[in-house]
């Protein structure tokens, strides 16, 4: 499945990095990286809704608390 | 015209104690496209040191620059300068190096250490000639220059670093030739180069220098064209216009801002491919666009990269971070810095919506004031910069 985070100044003030590295954490955890293709994108234009993220098309706003659950109730079930 | 230029670094270590420093450089550009520059080295040190030698540099570099020719600008000196009530003299030593329309080099020197030329990486022992004016000697040499000629001008302080300390002569003219020799074809600036230089003399004085210690460095080097990209046009009409201006230009392109790449790679019709690599935590991650030499976010970084230039203009402390680095706003300071003389910035003046969120530091008037502080500090650094506005 493809994942995408994005890293524009919007989001990036708000923590892109954190849900970056939390999620590059968990897909090495779970032996995912054959899996889940984690990328990054500029903006998604829902700057409000950040820190924006796509998990196939789908569209998702994360914060660096949540992307753990969002990781556990999103992915790891569907892999 | 040809298409060599002058990259001109200069930096003083203050005699330990003093707040003013007894040596001054002075530059001077002419309409003809050429440079004086003049180091001047005042007797003694503090405030009778520095009011010596920035008569010496300003009256040197003025007449100079004017058409005057040395034995005036000499006598005129020895007229004019105050005369010392401890030692009886009016003294401060110069050298003087003039860069006529970037083909020819003129060096006047009056008691300060030669000239260093460093020509492919080696030490050049270019010809000299004598003259005696007022009953001074003056030494006078005329050099055809040549791509990557380093130009080195010290004062004293420098050959003296370590008298007496780490050195029982000091750091002599042929110990700094061999020291620069070996940093000569790295290709860095001639700030760089005159930071090093003068760390090094700082370590020799153990942090507390003997003298006031000035180096100069001039690197003879190639124009280098860079177009830089930020922020979408604020007629979304105007896209094509603005982007065909900038591919046109000769030189490596730079594209900063998210939505502004997405547009770049829709002209280019090549995929935007964004990285999440953070090689530098504060700095968002930069993209790929076949095409463009390098794609990085907007405000954050550019942000970045204006602490870094005014740290370069300043004590030059952060190259040691930027000069490495693999994040944007190190590679935009590499190119901007290092390796471009002639700077494009075409600025998109679209206000972003999600921008203007007061709970976050970035907004419309940030990003023009930060282009405009931006190219103040790379025209400080010398280049030429040409700002356009869509």
């Amino acid at each position: 499945m493809k994942l995408t985070v994005c890293i524009g100044s919007s989001c990036h003030l708000k923590g892109s990095r954190q849900v970056v590295e939390t999620l590059q954490r968990l897909i090495a955890e779970h032996n995912l990286g054959e899996k889940v293709d984690l990328g990054g994108t500029f903006c998604l234009g829902k700057c409000q809704m950040g820190v924006c993220a796509t998990l196939d098309g789908r569209e998702f706003s994360l914060s660096p608390e949540t992307t753990e659950e969002f990781f556990n109730t999103e992915i790891l079930p569907k892999v | 015209m040809n298409d060599l230029c002058t990259d001109i670094g200069y930096r003083s270590l203050n005699h330990d104690g003093e707040q003013l420093c007894g040596d001054h450089i002075d530059i001077v550009e002419q309409d003809d496209d050429s440079i004086v520059v003049v180091l001047a080295d005042g007797l003694g040190s503090g405030v009778k040191a520095s009011i010596l030698s920035t008569l010496t540099s300003k009256i040197i570099s003025t007449m100079m620059a004017a058409g005057m020719n040395i034995e005036d600008c000499v006598s005129t000196i020895a007229a004019t300068l105050p005369v010392c009530s401890v030692r009886g003299v009016a003294y401060s030593t110069f050298t003087i190096l003039r860069f006529v329309q970037n083909r020819e080099a003129e060096i006047i020197q009056y008691d300060n250490p030669h000239v260093i030329l460093l020509r492919d990486g080696q030490n050049y022992e270019y010809p000299r000639t004598v003259t005696n004016i007022d009953g001074k000697e003056i030494y006078s040499s005329r050099i055809t220059l040549r791509e990557n000629d380093i130009f080195i001008a010290m004062s004293d302080g420098c050959i003296h670093a370590g008298v007496g300390m780490k050195l029982n002569f000091g750091w002599e003219r042929k110990d700094i030739i061999h020291f620069m020799e070996s940093f000569a074809g790295v290709g860095f600036t001639a700030k760089t180069l005159d930071t090093i230089l003068l760390d090094e003399c700082n370590k020799l004085y153990d942090g507390h220098p003997g003298d006031d210690t000035t180096a100069c460095v001039v690197r003879i080097r190639r124009r280098e064209p860079m177009n830089l990209l930020i922020g979408p046009p604020s007629n979304p009409a105007d896209c094509s216009k603005m982007m065909s201006l900038f591919f046109s230009k000769e030189g490596k392109h730079i594209v900063c801002g998210g939505t502004t790449s997405t547009i770049a790679a829709d002209f280019l019709h090549k995929p935007l491919v964004p990285t999440v690599d953070y090689p530098d935590p504060e700095v968002p991650p930069i993209a790929r666009i076949e095409g463009v030499d390098l794609v990085t976010e907007g405000v954050i970084t550019i942000n970045k990269v204006l602490k870094y230039a005014q740290d370069y203009l300043a004590d030059n402390e952060s190259y040691e971070q930027w000069s490495y680095k693999k994040d944007g706003a190190s590679q935009i300071a590499r190119l901007l810095f290092e390796e471009a003389t002639d700077i494009n910035f075409y600025v998109g003046r679209a206000v972003n919506p999600a921008h203007q969120n007061p709970n976050l530091p970035i907004n419309f008037n940030i990003k023009m004031r930060l282009v405009d502080e931006l190219s103040t500090c790379l025209k400080q650094m010398g280049k030429r910069i040409k700002v356009s506005y869509f």
